[in-house]
């Protein structure tokens, strides 16, 4: 039990010694502190560990189980590809920000009880916001504080539904939640899933991850929504509604993708499709969806991490990132290309790569489910996936028409960094069962059945055949697409509109009143009740004013006049007190 | 129960009397003269926490000074609450005279004596009002404590220094010679007692509902301290003050003595069960459900810093009340708790902006783009007093929120957990900005400024005590045992 | 070789070749569907050969015109600077 070493422990203490490191040094230990983190992942028993109390609550800092296990392992091995795709960063503060992020993200994933998944949850939100800021263009400014106050929003619902389950139920153990219709449960939900960015709630990932500096973003695309997968595992299984927005979400990324231009954004959003997935999986919540939710998220990441890291080797190199500026850089990038399909094959789910192992397992357990509509959606979904990560972007990137610029291979760490992403996603492919080992339920699904090869290829392909007949219309536009998040950027006009005129005036008026209204009826009284007794008002005065003199202040200053009128307030309230008490006592 | 007749109160008082007088003696030596405001802190802190141990273990300490009425003493009675108050203004008070000194030198003010007398005496009476032992003494404190910080509002003495203080006492002693006065006199009438009592000193006076909801509504509105809107407006008006002011007074002492006393009107004058009854903690409690929400709206508008900080203020202050009036254990606990997690963040973020004052001459957060770059310490503090604003763990801030809203939920008030958490959000809303502008916009060569951007660094006096605050507000959040041990104290 | 791989894929001059190879692939792909086992199936679909090439493609189809519908007609595509 004492040797147990939370792996966002070697983070945090990670980040708190980097700000003294520079150059090599500062390489090695973002190397170092990945890798001692899948050290400490790969030595890992069951159990739980890191129990105590604080603030008369039990928590439990350390649960691990095989679930828990899947995702810590996915996470470190990510983080250290992340470090190594992002070695070249100058200066500590990105990379500070990554390391809280992932430990944070850690923290979530072993949180035995809801206090230190809130109190994760919302270092996640700060840790990962910096690395949109850190762009420091003002779009990305601007897109980072909607980031911020979209998570900060979700975090503060969050704590209102633990506090509620914690009063209601008594303990704040984190499981299963059970629907006694209480506010706990909707607001608990709710943000999950804004994290998991289930539409409506998902605009802040599109408006943000294509902001986000080019190594941020790949952290990104793998913590913050996968993070949510996690928890929506752990305590909304089976939820029955998750399995209709996971489908609706699949189709909805799936759609907005192809009136993209920005290609970050284009991935961003299928990062919601492929999320629709692993959404259904837990929605299904039969042993073989939970297996394929975690499995699905566990490729995803190295996939999808696989795609922002091509996409942003590019924009790296050409300093560009809408497909409408793009093109013909196969002749000097192939090595990036060539990383980069692999990623998209692997989304897509070609036989032999990760996703065919993984994300028709979720399919599967739609179909074993008795789910023929979902089968249906998902499936479109699968095409549209293949459509746009594996066709669209790298037509419109890397060939089709030459935009003229002849940019280098991306600094040797991207490239590595990339290259074992691609081995991941090929391996997890080949040898589908070390993956289904570390799964939490046994695995009964066989993916290479001849059946399901062709299936997948026809799907495909086809979608491919497609693709070509239909090019001229899926030529990318000059536009953007007006997404939920049109609500909360116009809502704030208005808010701020209303802030500003009937809140400010009101306002101005309550704080006015002093000047308005009391001291001219101060002043009126001072000079009505008490004209007789003028001398003995200004032999005090005159006492008030020689002390005044003697503690520096000027006289003329002073304006007599406000002197007299004010203390003549001032003697006045007192006489009327002594009035009215002496009155009191006597009736 | 463990009853210290001492006169250890009175010497906590007393210390930053002497001190003043010392300051008046020696103004002629600067170097003197400030280093006494610096001993006479340590001095009063140690007094104030050598207390501390008796009253965590539910003693108190006591003395009667002498009589003026029957049943009306000038009298001193050091408990749970008091000690939360007292420890708040004299730990702070050292952080605050570090920082009054390197700001009046940066800024070669005048009239550093008067400054520096002014201010010793004002953490007297905070000190007083937190060991009074009955209404008299606390009025009294109180009354003394508007007067005293009078001079250090007006201090630079120009048009608008004079325009705010007359607002501000006019605010102040209007509210208190018209309503506390009377509140006052009725009580003493009906009562016949102005003494704290833990029960309430109404219960056995057989007065109508109607007259004690009266006499609590004059309370309520003679502590004008409180920021309950409408009788904010004193505190926006005080920002013509000099930061080191504004930071210690108008974040500690002189707002913690306006919330300090409607607790004790809560809990030792009215009672929590009479309030319960009479239906008042509720009705207070949406009375200062307005107050948080509207000041925080009207925060977000401000783009002066230190106005942005006083409504802020304004709002925060009502957090306190709200959970006294909730009237429940967990949301008395959040409340109390909140006094130390809102002075702690909120001093560090008046010390930032006084810091940002004296390094650029920049009032404006507009005016402030880039500055995070020549002013990474003070920006960094911001940020962390921020999130002790917002409530993000692991700040103070957090531990009280988390107290109030489920003491919230415990009391069944479901629309004031709402409130705390809109209002949590709106605090993002309004300070993220500073941070973000500060660290990631671009930063303007504004001929038009003062000092020119690349002339601004950070001064060490005045950078110190704000990184000092900002590590001790995350130190509640850490450790808040103490702070929540004395909160515990309070539940009646 | 990464390059030779990649550059096929990229020269105009090979575009005729590519075309052969694809549709070759298209061929293959349906003849393998209805030689493979069919034997397990949840849906009516499971049990049909050239299904999937078929769905494939009306996906491919359905996504392109509905999104741009919704694109232009539904109004969710806007100048760049809408927001600003």
């Amino acid at each position: 039990m004492t040797d147990w070493v939370h792996p966002a422990l070697v983070f945090v203490v990670g980040a708190l010694v980097l700000p003294l490191l520079k150059g090599r040094l500062l390489q090695v230990w973002l190397l170092v502190i990945p890798a001692a983190a899948v050290a400490a992942v790969a030595a890992m028993t069951p159990g739980e560990f890191g129990g105590f109390e604080f603030l008369g609550v039990r928590l439990l800092i350390g649960k691990v189980d095989k679930l828990s296990l899947v995702f810590a392992w996915v996470f470190t091995i990510m983080a250290f590809i992340g470090c190594v795709y992002s070695l070249h960063v100058r200066g500590p503060a990105q990379h500070v920000a990554a390391f809280l992020y992932i430990g944070s993200a850690l923290g979530v994933v072993f949180a035995g009880d809801w206090f230190t998944l809130l109190v994760s949850w919302e270092i996640m939100a700060f840790a990962s916001a910096y690395l949109i800021f850190a762009s420091r263009q003002a779009p990305a400014v601007r897109a980072g504080m909607r980031y911020l106050m979209v998570h900060i929003t979700g975090g503060v619902l969050l704590f209102g539904g633990i506090v509620l389950h914690g009063m209601e139920t008594g303990s704040y153990l984190f499981g299963p939640l059970e629907n006694t219709g209480g506010l706990a449960y909707s607001l608990i939900l709710i943000s999950f899933i804004l994290n998991a960015a289930v539409p409506p709630l998902n605009a802040w990932l599109t408006d943000a991850y294509p902001e986000a500096t080019v190594t941020g973003a790949v952290f990104l695309s793998a913590f913050t929504t996968k993070t949510a997968v996690y928890v929506l595992i752990r305590a909304y299984p089976g939820t029955e509604i998750l399995i209709w927005l996971g489908a609706a979400m699949a189709l909805y990324g799936v759609i907005y993708a192809v009136l993209e231009n920005d290609c970050r954004r284009l991935l961003a959003y299928h990062i919601v499709s492929q999320v629709g997935y692993m959404v259904v999986g837990v929605g299904i919540g039969t042993e073989m969806a939970l297996n394929g939710t975690a499995s699905h998220a566990f490729a995803h990441i190295f996939y999808k991490g696989l795609l922002f890291m091509g996409a942003g080797a590019v924009i790296h190199m050409t300093g560009r990132r809408k497909l409408t500026e793009l093109g013909g850089l196969y002749r000097t990038m192939p090595w990036t290309v060539a990383l980069y399909m692999i990623g998209a094959f692997a989304i897509s789910a070609f036989p032999f790569f990760s996703g065919f192992v993984t994300k028709s397992m979720v399919i599967a357990a739609a179909a074993g489910d008795n789910r023929a509509a979902v089968v249906l959606m998902l499936t479109v979904a699968s095409s549209g996936t293949f459509l746009h990560t594996g066709l669209k972007l790298p037509y419109y990137m890397f060939f089709a028409k030459d935009c003229g610029l002849r940019p280098k291979e991306p600094p040797i760490n991207m490239l590595l960094a990339m290259g074992v992403a691609a081995v991941l996603c090929i391996g997890i492919g080949l040898w589908p069962g070390v993956l289904y080992d570390l799964l939490p339920y046994p695995v009964d699904y066989a993916p290479y059945t001849g059946a399901h090869i062709t299936g997948s290829l026809s799907i495909l392909m086809f979608t491919a055949l497609g693709f070509f007949l239909f090019l001229r219309s899926l030529d990318p536009e000059r536009t953007i697409s007006l997404d939920t998040d049109w609500l909360y950027r116009k809502a704030a006009r208005w808010f701020m509109w209303f802030a500003e005129k009937p809140v400010a005036r009101w306002e101005g008026m309550v704080s006015g009143l002093s000047d308005t209204v009391i001291w001219r009826s101060l002043n009126a009284a001072a000079r009505g009740s008490l004209s007789s007794d003028r001398d003995i008002v200004d032999a005090f005065v005159n006492g008030v004013a020689r002390t005044a003199l003697a503690w520096g202040a000027s006289a003329r200053r002073m304006q007599t006049g406000v002197v007299t009128h004010y203390a003549g307030a001032m003697i006045g309230g007192v006489l009327a007190s002594i009035a009215l008490y002496v009155l009191l006592r006597s009736g | 129960m463990d009853i210290d007749f001492s006169i250890r109160p009175v010497l906590a008082i007393a210390v930053s009397l002497l001190a003043a007088g010392a300051i008046w003696g020696f103004r002629r030596q600067a170097d003197l003269r400030d280093s006494i405001s610096l001993v006479a802190s340590v001095a009063k802190f140690l007094i104030v926490i050598s207390m501390a141990p008796t009253i965590l273990a539910g003693g108190t300490f006591q003395i009667t000074l002498f009589t003026i009425l029957p049943g009306v003493d000038f009298a001193f009675r050091v408990d749970a609450l008091g000690m939360v108050f007292a420890t708040i203004s004299s730990l702070l008070w050292m952080a605050a005279a570090v920082y009054s000194i390197g700001y009046m030198r940066s800024q070669k003010e005048r009239a550093q004596t008067r400054f520096f007398v002014c201010f010793a005496i004002s953490l007297s009476a905070a000190v007083g009002g937190a060991f009074a032992a009955n209404l008299f003494t606390l009025v009294i404190f109180y009354e003394v404590l508007s007067l005293i910080t009078y001079p250090l509002v007006y201090h630079k003495e120009t048009e608008e220094s004079w325009t705010g203080g007359r607002r501000y006492m006019v605010y102040l002693m209007g509210a208190s010679k018209t309503f506390l006065l009377a509140a006052l006199a009725l009580t003493y009438q009906f009562a016949g007692t102005l003494d704290f009592k833990a029960a309430g000193l109404f219960n056995d006076a057989g007065l109508s509902n109607g007259l004690l909801i009266v006499i609590y509504l004059c309370y309520l509105a003679g502590f004008a301290k409180s920021a309950i809107m409408p009788f904010h407006a004193w505190l926006p008006a005080a920002m013509v003050a000099p930061t080191p002011v504004s930071a210690l007074l108008h974040a500690v002492a002189v707002v913690k003595m306006g919330v300090f006393c409607v607790l004790r009107l809560i809990f030792d004058v009215m009672g929590v069960r009479l309030m319960d009854e009479l239906d008042l903690g509720i009705a207070t409690a949406y009375l200062v459900s307005f107050t948080i929400i509207t000041a925080s709206i009207y925060a977000l508008t401000r783009d002066d810093l230190k106005a942005r900080l006083a409504y802020s203020t304004v709002s925060q202050l009502s957090y306190i009340i709200l959970g006294a009036a909730l009237l429940s254990p967990t949301s008395i606990i959040g409340g109390v708790a909140h006094m130390p997690a809102h002075a702690l963040s909120k001093i560090t973020l008046f010390f930032c902006a006084g810091s940002i004052f004296c390094a650029s001459r920049r009032k404006n957060i507009s005016d402030m783009a880039g500055i995070g770059r020549r002013l990474p310490w003070t920006m960094a503090a911001f940020f962390v007093g921020s999130l002790g604003m917002i409530g993000i763990p692991p700040s103070g801030g957090f531990i009280s929120k988390w107290y109030l809203v489920v003491g919230s939920v415990q009391a069944q008030e479901m629309f004031f957990l709402v409130v705390l958490l809109v209002s949590a959000v709106l605090n993002a809303a309004y300070f993220l900005p500073v941070s973000y502008t500060a660290f990631f916009e671009k930063e303007r060569d504004d001929p038009a400024m003062e000092v020119a951007a690349g002339d601004i660094r950070e001064i060490p006096l005045i950078t110190i005590p704000l990184v000092a605050t900002a590590l001790l507000s995350l130190a509640m959040g850490i450790y808040p045992n103490y702070f929540l041990s004395l909160a515990r104290g309070v539940v009646p | 070789m990464i390059k030779r791989l990649v550059h096929f894929f990229g020269e105009s001059g090979k575009s005729v070749l590519r075309w052969r190879l694809f549709m070759a692939s298209l061929a293959a792909i349906v003849i393998a569907d209805f030689l493979v086992n069919r034997d397990h199936g949840e849906f009516f679909w499971d049990f049909l050969p050239g299904w999937a090439a078929g769905y494939g493609f009306l996906s491919c189809a359905a996504i392109v015109f509905v999104s741009k519908f919704f694109g232009h007609q539904g109004g969710i595509m806007r100048d760049e600077d809408y927001y600003d």
